[in-house]
């Protein structure tokens, strides 16, 4: 593990200002590029091509940067295939092509610290009852397993004594929801789950059961896609939860397979933050130069996680703004942002085409 | 769905039996080729793109409706009377069937035109939905051809893929040109027409420009603008997605700093153009450059704004075959245009070309004869069409002769 990541993983979470924040990260992220410049020959020659070698950024924003989807295209990985533990994979939302994300046992352990270090800071130290609101059919069989199914397992590894909300064709199970509440609802409780499914599999079938989730720490992702056709933005979602079932202390998240355990969390304020070990930066679509606060732009994500692939400067198809810097609610500083969605779709003319059943 | 286009401006939806019975109908349709009649229905159509309100206003209706007039059409018509052989009458083919691609542009209406002009009975099939400038220019086609008297004949239809009323249709056509990605080519080649017709593919082709080095150099200030300018408009025209819009250039001998020269004289007609580049494909662009270099196909990479990006090529040959459309060109140095034999496989279209002469230029011919490569023209020409398209003389394969002593 690198030593700038052990600094930040040692701060209370979220806790890093700007200022600070970003020498850590430069230095950081410096040294994975020379890293990853040295051990991965693919990432080597698209520095010297398109970076002109870069390797010392001397601010964040100099920093090179990949487009995400050169995951789904290219196998990158600073480390040799006998090393590899895991092939993380996401299909993401936009077609076919499945990313494939090189994880050691390095990365893999650092990601694990992290990820326990970010939600340590909402759910506590004390490993809590978990309640997921999903079904344990979407992991049993690992010849299916699906990037939900992936979700799901990876975030239960910091609850225990847990309990499935849904059945296997994701109707709600009231029984083991009653019998989980009964044995664990008066004290603070894990609640996960896809931000689609908390709603539509969660919240619309269980809104008139009389619930009470006043305990209930609920951290949910997923993408607001689905939820923005149903006219239901964040505010709207928080609101019909608390009404419900009482539930106050909800978390959405926003993260990527690409760096997964570097997840930006929502803050008290509504917006989400990044962890101590990673930074935003919002780019003009146009001029590609970092955003003012406020100004709406391309969503670049930083993370000092990534040590086996080259993985640590990414550029997102998501847009996003930056609201708040070192806000500093409940002590939760850096860059505070909203994500607006994705980046729409590029159509092109031209005269050669598929053959499009639907045309 | 399946639909007619008629006089009104949406398309009427008809059954299955009243298409085929139209079609069925068209057999013995047929016209004289390049007849007067038909120049004049074809300027008609010229003189009412330049009067619309739209489409006037856009390049491609404009260069299209400038091939359509009298005057082009009497020439095209003059040249292939002088061209027959005594003792050989030139007959239309019969009924054509024209596959346009989804995402229509200008081209169909060329070829659609050639076999009209031909003296072919024609159906057009089209998507279901069509972008608002191309609804324009098949309402305005199918009103002037009602009003002439020539509705019956040239048929703008819609039906889908895949349904009895395909194959149906099919055994009709004498004709069969089929427009779009190579395996729309395959897919839709599968359905037998007439025993005797014809059906020719136009599939995914591509296409590269050559400039030489020398000739640049020697260049003054208003001839490279003029260049940069006529370069702009094949790449840009259909968003460098035309099968025509170069995504290599090949500078003959090395160009040093002239490239780059170059390449801000685009990428400034492309701003003073306002030539508007999405995010989506901005960051598509960066990804492309970004797997190419990983790959090794390149090895250096420039963007010149969003608009322009360009990678220089260590691998030609897998660069030509990997487009992104939008502004992103490779480029590579070849020594003599003989070098540009391994660039040419069949899907190879158009080398457009500045600098080279005549002497290069055929010697060019000779190097891509066998491969690939169909038209050698110069830089500014690339969209241009002409009646000799992918390598395929229309003309002749739109008509049939008589031969009578």
């Amino acid at each position: 593990m690198i030593p700038e990541l052990e600094t930040a993983l040692a701060a209370p979470p979220y806790s890093l200002r700007q200022a600070e924040r970003e020498d850590l990260l430069l230095a950081g992220l410096n040294r994975l590029t020379l890293h990853h410049r040295a051990h991965c020959a693919p990432y080597q020659r698209m520095l010297d091509g398109a970076w002109q070698g870069s390797t010392a950024a001397t601010r964040l924003d100099e920093l090179p940067y990949l487009p995400v989807s050169l995951f789904k295209t290219q196998r990158l990985q600073s480390v040799p295939d006998e090393a590899i533990r895991i092939t993380m994979t996401s299909s993401g939302t936009s077609g076919q092509a499945v990313s494939r994300i090189a994880v050691d046992a390095e990365t893999s352990l650092i990601q694990q610290k992290a990820l326990a270090n970010s939600l340590m800071h909402v759910l506590g130290r004390k490993r809590l009852p978990m309640l997921v609101i999903d079904t344990d059919a979407v992991f049993k069989d690992p010849a299916t397993i699906s990037a939900r199914g992936a979700g799901v397992l990876g975030l239960m590894r910091y609850g225990h004594k847990h309990a499935f909300a849904l059945d296997p064709s994701l109707r709600p199970d009231f029984d083991t929801v009653r019998a989980f509440l009964a044995e664990h609802g008066k004290t603070p409780f894990f609640m996960f789950g896809f931000t689609f499914m908390v709603w539509i599999n969660f919240y619309e079938q269980f809104k008139d059961a009389g619930l009470d989730l006043s305990n209930g720490i609920l951290i949910h992702s997923g993408g607001w896609k689905k939820m923005i056709e149903r006219s239901v933005d964040n505010a709207v979602f928080r609101q019909a939860l608390g009404q419900a079932f009482g539930l106050t202390r909800i978390h959405n998240f926003y993260g990527m397979v690409e760096q997964i355990g570097s997840i930006f969390l929502e803050g008290p304020d509504g917006l989400l933050y990044p962890p101590n070990f990673a930074d935003v930066i919002i780019r003009d679509p146009e001029t590609w130069l970092p955003c003012e606060p406020g100004q709406p732009g391309v969503i670049q994500v930083l993370s000092l996680l990534p040590h086996s692939y080259p993985g640590h400067s990414l550029l997102t198809e998501d847009m996003g703004v930056i609201r708040s810097i070192d806000a500093g609610h409940d002590g939760w500083m850096g860059k505070g942002i909203e994500v607006l969605g994705r980046v729409a779709r590029a159509e092109l003319r031209g005269c050669s085409d598929v053959l499009a059943a639907a045309a | 769905m399946i639909a007619i286009w008629g006089q009104q401006p949406e398309p009427v939806q008809v059954d299955a039996a009243e298409l085929e019975t139209r079609v069925a109908g068209l057999t013995y349709a047929s016209g004289t080729p390049y007849s007067p009649d038909l120049v004049k229905v074809l300027d008609e159509i010229s003189r009412r793109i330049l009067q619309h309100p739209q489409l006037r206003h856009g390049p491609q209706y404009v260069a299209l409706a400038f091939w359509l007039r009298r005057a082009s059409m009497q020439r095209l018509a003059d040249s292939l009377r002088a061209a027959e052989q005594p003792g050989y009458l030139p007959s239309a083919r019969g009924v054509a069937l024209h596959l346009p691609p989804t995402n229509v542009d200008t081209i169909f209406v060329y070829s659609w035109a050639m076999s009209l002009f031909a003296g072919n009975a024609n159906v057009v099939r089209l998507p279901e939905s069509l972008k608002p400038e191309t609804r324009l220019l098949v309402g305005l086609l199918a009103a002037t051809l009602g009003d002439l008297g020539e509705g019956q004949r040239q048929l703008f239809c819609h039906y889908p893929y895949g349904q009895p009323i395909e194959a149906a249709l099919a055994r009709h056509f004498d004709l069969r040109l089929i427009w779009g990605g190579d395996a729309k080519v395959n897919q839709v080649s599968k359905l037998p027409i007439r025993p005797d017709g014809l059906s020719i593919g136009f599939p995914d082709r591509k296409s590269l420009a050559l400039i030489a080095s020398d000739a640049y150099r020697q260049a003054d200030e208003a001839q490279r603008d003029g260049l940069a300018e006529r370069f702009f408009n094949d790449v840009y025209w259909f968003d460098q997605m035309g099968c025509g819009s170069p995504r290599l250039l090949v500078w003959l001998d090395e160009p040093g700093a002239l490239a780059e020269d170059f390449y801000r004289r685009v990428a400034s007609l492309a701003r003073s153009k306002s030539y508007q580049v999405e995010a989506g494909t901005a960051i598509g662009k960066l990804a492309l450059a970004h797997d190419l270099l990983a790959e090794a196909v390149t090895d250096r990479h420039s963007a010149y704004g969003n608009a322009l990006h360009v990678s220089r090529a260590s691998d030609p040959v897998e660069a030509l075959h990997r487009p992104h459309g939008g502004g992103f060109l490779c480029d590579w140095v070849a020594t003599a245009v003989e070098d540009l034999a391994p660039l040419a496989s069949r899907p190879l279209q158009t080398v457009t070309h500045f600098g080279i002469d005549a002497v290069a230029c055929e010697a060019l011919a000779r190097t891509l004869r066998g491969r690939g490569g169909y038209r050698i023209v110069p830089i500014g020409q690339a969209l241009q069409f002409e009646p000799v398209w992918d390598g395929v003389d229309l003309m002749r394969h739109m008509t049939r002769l008589i031969a009578w002593r």
